[in-house]
């Protein structure tokens, strides 16, 4: 029995990942177009709002990959047509938007919306339909608790655990490691999860801790701050940063004149941080970048070409394809896996589909078979060398002839 | 005109039927979550404006009230195990409690008004939410809610939801209606247009500034807990941010923040608005159109979308309804005889303002029915000596008594409350309440409880008594500068007081004026009033008062007959520069 369902899961796991490849490499070779009803597919980004700047990445990525997918097969042969509503940045509008397309447009399908507080608000209408649900920026795993969610982001169930070893392993490298740490993190509720984690693992790993530090998301004013950290002066600073606010602390700590030995930040804006003055050889969290050996998975380089073009045009600070577009780009992968591997638009057959079978995302193979419908974790370790991200961490991610510099 | 009065109600019956059977229809589900959020902005604009609308306390703070009541709920249940509906009283209670707090604070400081208030409620929402964010109330990471069941009020979670919601707004429409119609309400629209006039008229300003604050406050905290269930998963930064006062501003300011019914009619529109426009494709050009048409607007109906209607409909009706009329009964003019008994004492009173000593040490007795002209230079303490006994200004020591009664310390609503009226040398009308509104403020806070038609028929005999009738329904912007004084006058007269102080009642009117308001004077006087008469027009004082007293750099400086103090040489040579009587 228990052969049979190995068998039986080898099968389809071999199937979805042929079938993955084959579409992701191929979008129209032999192919028909896909004619018919549209299948309609459902979500709300923050297009308005606070969370506008990030949203419309998620936007230009959705745009590239519906574009993809009905330049392949569409879902089931038929077109593939994106009802994306905006939802203000509000979880109370994005609840009610994914009300009005379940219960009113009565849309085929839905895909998840951008941050916590919106997904985990669409999530319970979700859930409360049967919908499948697939999110990519939900950064604290255990709060996806519905049975058909699915995440498109490699977080693994326990990224506060499985993380900071990564990091910790990869500083190990360097020539002198690391025995203090300064932790430092916003407020925000999944940097707060991971700088907790960053602390925990650090001290198991015997890295004195001597300042841990937290501070209001959104904050400007880096002053204190920064003292605080020239004082502790620890042999690394991890810092659970969003956005600009990395740049703003690197600044603050130049204007006392200290140079961390070494930081890592969470989720900072890559572009302003890349060609920072402060920002030689920071590390940073990533998941792949546009870059070898990444760019050599099916469909990427495509991918990566199309997002720099549609982001130039639209004027985006930041045209690589990042972190961000990844995770909408890994989506839409993963529901066209769904709905074609199931052979069904039903969210039933596409949940159970998923859970059995991995799929080629651009982040590489992706199960969901673990807690919270996480698979393995795959984050990396990216670095600014020569104002450019390089993944240096672990090593087999990293670009021939690209290596993890100590600071 | 029954039919057209009763038209509304028989509208809000039938609403409040069809919308609390609603979720019984089965309609998709997205309807009982859209009109949940045009209730849940109906219940927080409306609350707001029970204390910025009506008392004109602009507030920048109210998620911090909503936020507080969010997170009362959100705590109670996923840390102490509560269920939900409990919760709700106590999200209600604990943002008023803390509006009574600040409340009791800065409501005492009268510099804390207008845009210092806003900022001073802005940074309690600050505060707040550091609280939250560095305690373990939530400590960064957010409250997950989804295992706090959801009590089966109806068949589904959404139709629950929708239900308490529209219970809210129900409730906080019910009780915005009641203030607005209630001597509360009437106190807050007064202080509203000018507080200081308010608490001299009899309005127990603090008092009823505190009741609409924790009003206010509770309702915002009662809806914050149901929307803690609605959302789902708190945050601080979700929940404490810009967008919740300055939406509950604009749907208040839309509809009209001083009507009860106003910002609910701002809530709707603009809710709708901006669910009109959430295309992805249309999202920023929606949101522009929706600021354009809020725009518009506001330069269109600067007092809102609901006076703006009920005006146009007075308009309408217009010749149909016959204006308030005054009557006034034959007013008798016999002067009464000036009694014997002391019905003002004043003794050793003195006031500073820091190191000036406006008053040094005045002391002076006012008998039963006299009229007193008080004179003296520029600054010599004349308007201070009003303001202190009125009760605007604190004692800085001596003592004041008004037929025995001791006045010194008690605030001004409590002076005027034991029969002491005055009016101010700029007039100072309520400015948003007609002749006939102002009036009957003064006839309700100043003098003792009367139903509402004997209060009415109080104001209208005033009006008409002061020569103001037809003018019942007119704004004090229509009135000239005399008609203003007499408005004065009748305020302080509908309060029916013991001691009228009157601070330069005379001044800018035109001899035929003046000889009016001498005829008026003595009018009020034969009703039985005593008069203390602050002026400096010499003629008047002569042929009115009875006494005259002279203050000097704070001092009574004479005292006597009219004729004996002008022609005083010692007054002669700080005051008339010439012998008046002579």
């Amino acid at each position: 029995m228990v052969d049979r369902v190995g068998a039986w899961r080898r099968r389809h796991v071999l199937a979805g990942m042929m079938g993955a490849t084959a579409a992701l490499a191929a979008p129209s070779i032999g192919r028909a177009a896909p004619s018919g009803k549209p299948v309609r597919v459902g979500g709300t980004l923050s297009l308005t709002g606070f969370l506008a700047q990030t949203a419309v990445v998620h936007k230009i990525a959705s745009e590239i990959m519906v574009e993809e997918i009905n330049g392949r097969n569409g879902f089931l042969g038929r077109p593939v047509e994106y009802v994306l509503l905006d939802d203000q940045s509000k979880p109370e509008v994005a609840r009610s938007l994914y009300e009005k397309l379940i219960t009113v447009d009565k849309v085929d399908l839905i895909q998840g919306p951008y941050a916590t507080a919106p997904i985990l608000a669409a999530m319970g209408v979700a859930q409360r339909y049967g919908k499948v649900m697939i999110q990519s920026s939900m950064g604290i795993p255990k709060l996806q608790t519905y049975d058909r969610a699915f995440p498109a982001t490699p977080f693994g169930p326990e990224p506060n655990v499985t993380y900071p070893n990564v990091i910790l392993d990869a500083l190990a490298t360097f020539p002198t490691p690391p025995k203090s740490m300064v932790v430092l993190t916003s407020k925000f509720p999944s940097a707060q999860f991971m700088a907790l984690g960053m602390k925990e693992q650090a001290e198991k790993r015997g890295v004195k801790v001597p300042l841990y530090l937290e501070y209001e998301s959104g904050n400007r004013d880096f002053g204190a701050i920064a003292a605080r950290v020239k004082e502790a002066n620890a042999d690394f600073l991890w810092v659970g940063s969003l956005g600009l606010e990395s740049n703003l602390l690197l600044e603050a700590l130049r204007k006392l004149d200290y140079v961390p030995k070494g930081s890592f930040h969470l989720y900072p804006a890559p572009g302003p941080l890349a060609v920072s003055p402060d920002g030689d050889k920071v590390l940073c969290s990533t998941f792949m970048e546009p870059a070898e050996p990444f760019i050599s998975r099916p469909g990427v380089a495509r991918i990566a070409q199309e997002y720099k073009d549609k982001a130039t045009k639209a004027n985006l600070p930041y045209t690589t394809l990042d972190a961000q577009a990844c995770g909408m780009v890994a989506e839409w992968q993963i529901l066209e896996a769904g709905v074609n591997g199931a052979g069904s638009l039903e969210d039933e057959k596409i949940a159970a589909w998923l859970k059995k079978n991995k799929v080629d995302t651009i982040y590489g193979s992706t199960r969901f078979d673990g807690p919270f419908n996480h698979g393995d974790a795959a984050q990396l370790i990216k670095q600014v060398q020569n104002k450019e991200w390089k993944v240096v961490w672990p090593t087999q991610f990293a670009a021939p002839g690209v290596k993890l510099m100590a600071s | 005109m029954n039919a057209a009065r009763d038209l509304p109600r028989l509208g809000a019956v039938v609403a409040i039927g069809v919308l609390a059977f609603l979720p019984m229809a089965r309609l998709p589900a997205f309807y009982d979550s859209f009109l949940y959020l045009v209730f849940f902005w109906v219940s927080l604009s409306t609350s707001w404006a029970l204390l910025s609308g009506f008392a004109g306390y602009f507030s920048l703070g109210h998620a911090a009230f909503f936020g507080t009541g969010l997170y009362t709920t959100a705590v109670l249940t996923t840390k102490f195990g509560w269920p939900f509906l409990p919760t709700l009283p106590v999200a209600a209670a604990v943002p008023a409690l803390l509006a009574l707090g600040v409340g009791a604070i800065v409501f005492r400081l009268r510099r804390l008004r207008g845009e210092l208030f806003a900022l001073l409620t802005l940074s309690i929402t600050f505060v707040i939410a550091t609280i939250i964010l560095n305690t373990p109330i939530d400590g960064g990471g957010g409250i997950f809610m989804s295992a706090v069941p959801l009590p089966a009020i109806a068949a589904t979670p959404n139709g629950t939801i929708y239900l308490l919601g529209f219970a809210l707004c129900v409730v906080t429409l019910a009780i915005a209606w009641w203030v607005a119609r209630s001597r509360l309400g009437m106190g807050l629209f007064a202080i509203h247009d000018d507080e200081d006039v308010a608490e001299a008229k009899g309005v127990p300003t603090l008092r009823y500034k505190l009741i609409a604050f924790a009003l206010s406050a509770a309702i915002a905290g009662a809806v914050g807990g149901v929307h803690a269930m609605y959302v789902g998963f708190v945050t601080v930064s979700g929940t404490f941010e810009l967008t919740v006062p300055l939406y509950v501003v604009l749907m208040s300011v839309l509809g009209g923040a001083r009507s009860w019914f106003g910002p609910a009619i701002g809530a709707a529109v603009i809710t709708s608005l901006l669910y009109a426009f959430i295309s992805g494709g249309e999202a920023m050009v929606g949101r522009a159109i929706v600021g354009v048409i809020l725009i518009s607007a506001i330069l269109w109906l600067p007092d809102g979308a609901v006076p703006a209607a009920k005006k146009w409909l007075a308009k309408r009706r217009g010749a149909a309804a016959p204006p308030h009329r005054a009557q006034v009964a034959p007013v008798v003019t016999a002067t009464k005889p000036i009694g014997d008994a002391i019905l003002l004492k004043v003794r050793g009173v003195t006031k500073r303002f820091g190191g000036l000593q406006a008053l040094g040490g005045v002391d002076l007795d006012v008998r039963e029915g006299e009229i007193l002209g008080l004179v003296g230079p520029n600054g010599s303490g004349k308007t201070t000596l009003i303001n202190v006994i009125s009760g605007f200004y604190p004692l800085t020591s001596g003592s004041v008594t008004v037929a025995g009664v001791e006045i010194g310390r008690l605030p001004a609503h409590e002076i005027a409350h034991r029969g002491v009226a005055r009016t101010y040398q700029i007039p100072r009308p309520f400015t948003n309440m007609t002749v006939l509104e102002n009036v009957v403020l003064a006839a309700t806070f100043g003098s003792p409880a009367r139903t509402a038609a004997e209060i009415r028929d109080e104001a209208l005999h005033w009006i008409g008594f002061t020569g103001l009738s037809g003018k019942e329904d007119v704004l004090p912007a229509g009135l000239n500068l005399h008609e203003r004084k007499f408005l004065e006058l009748a305020r302080a007269l509908a309060a029916k007081p013991k001691l009228l102080l009157l601070d330069e009642v005379l001044s800018g009117l035109n001899p035929a004026e003046v000889d009016n308001a001498i005829r008026l004077v003595r009018a009020i006087r034969a009703q039985g009033a005593t008069i203390v008469f602050v002026e400096h027009l010499m003629r008047a004082v002569v042929e009115l008062s009875d006494r005259v007293a002279v203050l000097n750099e704070g001092k009574l400086f004479a005292l006597g007959a009219p004729r004996d103090v002008m022609s005083d040489p010692r007054v002669v040579s700080i005051y008339l520069g010439k012998a008046y009587a002579a």
